[in-house]
């Protein structure tokens, strides 16, 4: 049995991709004034600066030099083949970026795996900030894409998609939503009057998405009154948040946010009233000023958009291009319209590779889904698998090919 | 005229208040007058007010609201923003500018929505006026977002975030008193663009004002810098290292290279602004301003890298010869940030400090 080696099958599936594929990877707008960067599949480094005329030279450019990700810039440039310094930035578009990363998700990621870069130490789950043997904050990580995880994901998006729709009044046609190819989604917004905004006038957008430095009382929480579940941006959120939290907190959880003891008597003594008091002035009066804020702060948290934070106020920023292949999974990033992101499925409308099967050796790896079909979980075995899901265990250098 | 279209028609009285507004255009272009006919004794008048504006902005930072005459109070304007442009020095021309868009926004807090809603469209604002009451607060104007940004995210103050307003439909709701406020920075932004106008040959009269001009703003130069300090910003919850290269660098006297670059990362990590930073550094003797201005901005994070830079460790400080000696908080602290939040946390407590 001869060995083939790894890299060399992925970059022959790729190239097999973007051969028979070219024709669907989109122009950016005014492809001319951005900045493209690819990983190099072989030498795993960063082309950065480059820049296109037309998309068909891109596309050419993707059937030749097979790269195993594919960027460009949310920016646009006067000459965006220069270095940083030189390119004339001339605006850009307002980018988010939902990772499972940034989440805390029901799994915990069980299914991810972190070893210490100092002493070796592994541990499963996400990632901490330090080495509980040795301190140090280095690790390697091993992360994999489960059902729970992009769930969350997806739903945050969806919370996002309803601020910028609600909130900042951007229709519906100017939101474009995608499927990161890996853990999470993306959100473009390409508006003319968002285009010269800087980076600080991006921090207060994130900064209202995700809720920071959010102060109730500035939403009018006074002492007997505060916002109705009908009203809009913040106020009608706190309130919500704030209806969702007192009916469904047990004292355990009252408890463990820190309220008073003398604020929890009177919520779980007052339970009816309650929730009877939103059709008048709401629960604040009864439970108190001090209460009231501690319980708006926290359900606002709740409300918050868990977006990471630092891709939306980067205004150099390079994000994936839609329908190139993701180097960690060999799924597509995929546009995903508004009115069916309730309902899909990244597992199978993400797929690149959707026929004949693959025979691989699997080290490790936990259960993945295709579709309506199960694999795994696998352990040091030999397994014919569809190419979708034999791909992804290669990326992911969790399997070799074994023909 | 045109522009103004189904817009209030300003009075020459509303001019006067509001000289920059197009209407001020037809009476009077400005950087474009027959110079020669001002220096004659006619003018006068128009060139002693013009002179007063800018003396009362570096002597009180506000330009007076009485006058007697409103055409010469409209002239005296654009002749005002000629001389401090010949002055070509950049903290006039900032304080000249703030001076003159706090006039502004005095005004106009006591104005009609119509002429608010007038200027606010002269700087091209999608605004609208809406008079409604949202639980306990009323609002006078839903503005969009943008607008509301690019002059909101200088003022420094929980209220102006815009996690903290009302927002609904892409527009942000505010009171009359909250829209002068952001008119102010728009104002502001305008007059210090007008003030970057290069300014050929003037005649003797004029050069002679503002080099008087000149002379009484390197005396009070010391004193204002005080004054423009970020409010929030507590000089005495310094830690020694800093609080020493801050009083070497504010009487003039040079400091090592690693010293100027704590300072620096320092007081730009605790919210003062890039010029605040480089004017601090304006009383050196070998004082480069381009040069002062591309390390400041690199250190902010401005330039190539756009790292941010924090201030360097106790440790790296003290093998540097930066750190004087340690006090009772440097020996439970690591870094001199640390020592800053710790500190202001004292100082806080002692006395609690009013939010505005």
């Amino acid at each position: 049995m001869k060995k083939i080696e790894t890299k060399t099958f992925i970059k022959d599936k790729f190239a097999e991709y973007y051969k028979k594929c070219a024709s669907i990877i989109p122009s950016p707008t005014s492809i001319e004034k951005r900045e493209f960067g690819f990983i190099l599949l072989k030498e795993k480094i960063m082309l950065r600066h480059k820049s296109f005329r037309s998309v068909d030279d891109l596309r050419e450019f993707l059937k030749t030099t097979v790269p195993s990700d594919v960027y460009y810039s949310g920016a646009y440039y006067e000459k965006p083949e220069e270095e940083m310094e030189e390119k004339v930035w001339l605006g850009a578009d307002l980018i988010f970026d939902i990772d499972a990363d940034h989440i805390l998700t029901p799994c915990d990621k069980i299914h991810d795996k972190w070893t210490c870069n100092n002493c070796g130490f592994v541990g499963k789950g996400a990632t901490p900030e330090k080495c509980p043997a040795c301190g140090e904050a280095r690790f390697d990580e091993e992360t994999w894409l489960c059902d729970v995880c992009l769930e969350s994901a997806k739903r945050e998006t969806m919370k996002l998609v309803e601020v910028l729709m609600d909130d900042f009044g951007f229709p519906p046609e100017k939101i474009n939503v995608f499927f990161s190819g890996h853990r999470g989604y993306h959100l473009h917004l390409e508006s003319e009057e968002i285009l010269s905004l800087d980076p600080a006038a991006r921090k207060e957008i994130v900064d209202y998405i995700a809720g920071i430095g959010l102060e109730p009382e500035f939403h009018d929480l006074k002492k007997i009154r505060g916002p109705k579940l009908d009203d809009s941006g913040w106020r009608g959120r706190i309130a919500k948040g704030t209806y969702d939290f007192l009916l469904k907190a047990t004292p355990e959880k009252l408890k463990e946010v820190g309220l008073q003891r003398r604020i929890i008597n009177v919520i779980e003594t007052h339970k009816e009233r309650l929730i009877k008091s939103w059709k008048e002035e709401g629960p604040w009066g009864i439970i108190g000023i001090k209460g009231s804020r501690k319980i708006a702060q926290i359900s606002a948290q709740r409300q918050s958009v868990k977006i990471d934070t630092v891709v939306t106020t980067d205004i150099h920023r390079l994000i994936r291009l839609t329908n190139t292949l993701h180097g960690k999974t060999g799924l597509k990033k995929t546009e995903v319209p508004i009115t069916k992101l309730e309902r899909f499925d990244p597992f199978k409308s993400a797929v690149a590779f959707k026929e004949g099967t693959v025979t691989v050796l699997v080290s490790e790896a936990p259960q993945i889904r295709l579709g309506n079909e199960i694999y795994g979980p696998y352990e040091e075995q030999k397994v014919e698998l569809p190419t979708a899901v034999a791909m992804l265990l290669l990326c992911k250098g969790a399997a070799r090919v074994a023909e | 005229m045109k522009e103004l279209e189904g817009r209030p028609v300003f009075t020459e009285r509303d001019v006067a208040k509001y000289p920059f507004i197009s209407k001020a255009v037809e009476y009077m272009k400005p950087l474009d007058i027959d110079i020669d006919e001002l220096a004659g004794s006619d003018y006068d008048k128009i060139l002693d007010r013009a002179e007063d504006r800018i003396k009362e902005a570096i002597l009180s930072n506000l330009v007076s609201k009485e006058w007697s005459n409103d055409a010469v109070e409209i002239s005296s304007f654009p002749i005002a923003v000629m001389m401090v442009a010949a002055a070509a020095d950049s903290f006039l021309k900032r304080r000249y500018a703030l001076a003159e868009a706090k006039r502004v926004s005095d005004m106009l807090k006591e104005e009609r929505d119509e002429i608010i809603m007038g200027i606010a469209e002269r700087f091209n604002w999608k605004i609208r006026s809406v008079k409604i009451n949202v639980g306990s607060l009323t609002y006078d104007f839903a503005l969009h977002f943008t607008d509301f940004l690019k002059n909101a995210t200088v003022i420094q103050d929980k209220k102006w975030k815009l996690v903290n307003r009302l927002v609904s439909n892409g527009e942000v709701y505010l009171t009359k008193s909250e829209t002068s406020r952001l008119l102010e920075e728009e104002v502001r932004r305008y007059i210090e663009g007008k003030l970057d106008t290069k300014v050929g040959l003037l005649p003797q009269g004029i050069t002679d004002r503002v080099d008087r001009l000149k002379r009484l703003f390197m005396e009070k130069r010391g004193k204002i810098r005080f004054e423009e300090f970020p409010r929030g910003l507590v000089i005495a919850a310094f830690p020694p290292c800093i609080k020493k290269s801050y009083d070497t660098i504010a009487s003039g006297r040079g400091i090592s290279h690693i010293g100027r670059f704590a300072l620096t990362s320092f007081l730009i990590s605790i919210g003062m602004t890039v010029e605040n930073v480089i004017d601090l550094f304006r009383s050196l003797s070998d004082f480069d301003e381009r040069m002062t201005r591309y390390q400041v901005e690199h250190i902010a994070g401005g330039r190539g890298s756009r790292t941010k830079y924090i201030p360097p460790k106790c440790d790296t400080l003290r093998t540097h010869g930066v750190c004087p000696g340690m006090n009772e908080i440097c020996k439970r602290i690591r870094h001199p940030l640390t020592y800053y939040r710790r500190k202001l946390r004292t100082i806080r407590t002692e006395a609690p400090v009013e939010r505005a």
